[in-house]
């Protein structure tokens, strides 16, 4: 049985056994034009998301390498999560989503199951448990793409002032319409550090210093928990090359603290805790 | 007739910066997107692609000062602020972004005049560009609009000879003004029209006001359908359609100080962010992004049109070009439109004592 | 601060860098005290807030400072395992490890950001640290108005 068989077999039958109320997976049909964005390090355009309930339609569902959208992002909405038990089509980046936000306690086996897929591969239903064996057995490697590995290194070896003409010129784009976040299945705040405004820590303003601090405290409060699916930077309308941030904040935190979310349900939050080794060189 | 080289558009561009204009146009930068901005001696203007973003922020800018006060020494002084309304002219823009600006009209110089747009549009010449290409996510015929059209334009650059030239049409006084500055940039001679794009009818905009605005018992339309938990779905819930969207028009003002200074801002805001309706109780009248996607599509395609008498939404596009999640008002409708013909065909045939065909 | 000069910068015109110094009670900020006690001299262009403790200190704290006008900001607490509050530095310890990694990635030289451990006992370190770090942001300029991170006047 091919994959998009055997994927659309199952998704049938978890919706006529009860597993799932609901399949959210991507959906075939019409191609989307192309965007009007190149795109940076993740490609702009994904099959727009499907959802299921009725197991007779499951052959709006597919998989293949047109499939980017992170649809893990679906679960924080609660009218998705009403719908639970919620059954998501996973290739590896919403998979490690799902097994992170499992670890911060916002999913559980009662909420979600996976339909878990590969590169032309389908690796069947599963549960959280499951699904943290198989990324660690099949997909420990994941690692950023090597142009944005090089592009971080450029940039490291740019001077601070260059560097801040750099970010000056992207963060002048930023209208501030939040997609970034909107996209991104670990920003669940239900009121986020931005809409805070007592006091107001963040300008809401799209000006210089609004902009740069929005996207650095977003990349900050992502630090340990971003697994570099690029949904966010795939939103930006603006093309603002957001996993530069997040690929320079998962890199410092793999080296120094060896953490790389999303492959434990029980993995201790980065932020949240410490070592007494941690690393402490730059301080008096 | 008053011709133009399709490669010279950087040429009338500068030729208008030197009669004192500033100039904005569709510019590719270096990763190859093509985006509205203020035009630069150097800057690559491409006629060819749709711009990511509208002309709306030229008018109403993302980010505005509309009040100022100064705190210094234990004063609480006003200060006067005035609308920065350089002379513009908006080159090349669709008619889907000119007919955008009529629907920000009537909200800003309407029955309140907002100082700031109103210096700004008066300021700016919109000089319009017939599409010769079209793509998918276009749909300005379905709700009034034409890929050809100069409503609302002071001039119109209409593509052809196979593209080779533009024919540069005034249409206002404004218009012939900027012909006037852009002198010896400008050919006087013949050409052929492109053929104009084409965009077909992607729904039928009258059934999608009338299902919207139906009281049919039952919830089987209108406001308490049902189908609004399916369209609702996908949504994500933030901003980007409705800062790419030259319609919307929702704005939030906020407050800013430092011990000597503090200023009045107003910045976009958007209606499908979840804290929009949210009150100071905690009570939210739009829990979900159900019911913020409904009020989207209603305000555009009924309430709107209500108050104003027009459709709040030109077919432009961008919003399926750049949802993130594949959200376009374009198939929002559509499934509206079946929805309502279904519906159409059901009481036709309940009229007649038989039962509907199954779809 | 911004109307703030010191006696120096008047008379001679030179750059004076404004600091901000985010210290915890219990270590850094006893110990800024006792070397106020002990006469010991350091540099006036640090500006002071106390707080509880360095666990205390979110990293906007320290953008907010940037953003108003420090030229440099110091982040000083207790050693590991002296934190009144038993582990609050140690939280903090991991936040300034990537927060200092992302704004200099940003623009933000490095040469602008210090953290430390001063404990109650230190006066002598905490002047020297001052001294110190004031000289080095003074040799690395005004932190410029066209950074992102500096608010700018409204227009």
């Amino acid at each position: 049985m091919d994959l998009t068989d055997a994927l659309r077999a199952d998704a049938a039958a978890v919706l006529r056994d009860g597993r799932a109320r609901l399949v959210i997976g991507y959906r075939a049909g019409e191609d989307r034009p192309a965007s009007p964005h190149p795109g940076w390090a993740t490609p702009r355009q994904s099959r727009a998301p499907a959802f299921v309930s009725d197991p007779a339609r499951v052959d709006v569902l597919v998989y293949d390498a047109s499939c980017r959208q992170n649809l893990a992002a679906y679960l924080k909405k609660p009218e998705v999560r009403a719908r639970a038990p919620v059954a998501v089509v996973a290739p590896p980046a919403v998979m490690r989503s799902l097994v992170l936000l499992a670890a911060e306690s916002q999913v559980t086996d009662a909420l979600v199951v996976l339909l878990a897929v590969g590169e032309g591969v389908y690796h069947g239903v599963l549960d959280i448990a499951q699904t943290a064996a198989l990324l660690r057995e099949k997909y420990a490697d994941l690692a950023p793409a090597a142009d944005l590995v090089r592009r971080i290194e450029e940039l490291s070896r740019m001077t601070a002032e260059e560097r801040a003409a750099f970010w000056s010129a992207e963060f002048a784009r930023c209208t501030r319409c939040y997609a970034c976040r909107a996209a991104c299945p670990m920003c669940y705040c239900t009121r986020c550090i931005v809409e805070k405004n007592v006091p107001q820590w963040i300008s809401t303003a799209a000006a210089a210093h609004g902009n740069y601090a929005w996207n650095v405290v977003r990349a900050f409060h992502l630090a340990g928990r971003c697994t570099l699916c690029g949904a966010c930077e795939a939103a930006c309308p603006q093309d603002i090359p957001l996993m530069l941030l997040n690929a320079t904040a998962a890199e410092e935190v793999a080296r120094e603290f060896g953490v790389h979310p999303g492959y434990d349900p029980a993995e201790k939050p980065l932020i949240g805790s410490f070592e007494a080794d941690d690393k402490c060189d730059f301080i008096k | 007739m008053k011709l133009l080289d399709a490669d010279k558009l950087a040429d009338l561009a500068a030729t208008l910066v030197a009669a004192g204009y500033r100039v904005v146009a569709p510019l590719r930068d270096a990763q190859g997107a093509v985006r509205l901005q203020v035009w630069s001696p150097g800057a690559a203007i491409d006629a060819a692609a749709i711009p990511a973003n509208s002309a709306k922020e030229f008018l109403f800018p993302s980010t505005e000062t509309i009040g100022r006060w100064s705190l210094d020494g234990g004063d609480f002084a006003p200060e006067p602020v005035r609308p920065a309304a350089p002379r513009t002219v908006l080159l090349a823009v669709r008619p889907c972004d000119v007919a955008g600006l009529a629907i920000l009209d009537a909200v800003f110089s309407g029955d309140c005049r907002d100082a700031f747009y109103s210096a700004r549009r008066e300021a700016t010449t919109i000089v319009a560009l017939a599409c010769s290409t079209a793509d998918a996510e276009c749909f300005c015929t379905s709700v009034g609009g034409a890929p050809d059209s100069a409503a609302g334009a002071d001039a119109v650059l209409r593509p052809a000879d196979g593209g080779r030239r533009f024919v540069l049409e005034p249409v206002t006084e404004k218009g012939a003004a900027v012909l006037k500055a852009a002198g010896a940039t400008l050919a006087e001679g013949q050409a052929a029209l492109d053929t104009s794009a084409e965009v077909p009818e992607r729904f039928d905009a009258p059934a999608v006001a009338e299902w919207l605005g139906s009281n049919l018992p039952d919830r089987q339309a209108g406001f308490e359908s049902p189908l609004w938990q399916d369209l609702g779905l996908a949504c994500l819930g933030c901003g980007a359609c409705t800062h790419v969207c030259p319609t919307c028009h929702c704005f939030d003002l906020q407050d800013e100080a430092t011990r000597r200074q503090a200023v009045r801002l107003r910045n976009w805001d958007s209606c499908a962010l979840a804290l929009f309706t949210a009150h100071a109780s905690g009570h939210n009248p739009r829990p979900t992004q159900v019911e913020r996607w409904r009020q989207r599509v209603m305000h555009k395609f009924r309430y709107f049109q209500e108050r104003f008498g027009s459709l709040a939404c030109t077919g432009c596009g961008r919003c399926g070009r750049l949802c993130p999640a594949g959200v376009t008002m374009r198939a929002t409708c559509a499934e509206i439109a079946r929805a309502a013909s279904l519906l159409r065909r059901s009481s036709r045939s309940g009229c007649e004592g038989r039962k509907a065909d199954a779809k | 601060m911004a109307q703030a000069k010191t006696q120096n910068a008047e008379a001679t015109g030179a750059f004076e860098p404004r600091l901000v110094a985010f210290v915890c009670t219990w270590c850094t900020y006893a110990g800024a005290d006792l070397a106020g006690t002990s006469r010991l001299s350091y540099a006036p262009n640090v500006r002071i807030i106390k707080l509880p403790c360095t666990g205390r200190i979110d990293p906007l704290f320290i953008l907010k400072a940037f953003e108003g006008g420090a030229d440099g900001v110091l982040v000083s607490g207790c050693y590991p395992g002296d934190c009144h509050y038993t582990s609050g530095n140690l939280h903090a310890r991991r936040r300034w490890a990537i927060f200092r990694r992302l704004l200099e990635f940003t623009g933000i030289d490095s040469r602008r950001l210090y953290f430390s451990w001063v404990s109650a006992a230190e006066g002598r370190k905490f002047a020297d640290l001052i001294n110190e770090i004031t000289a080095l942001v003074r040799a690395a300029g005004p932190f410029e108005p066209a950074s992102p991170a500096r608010r700018r006047p409204w227009t």
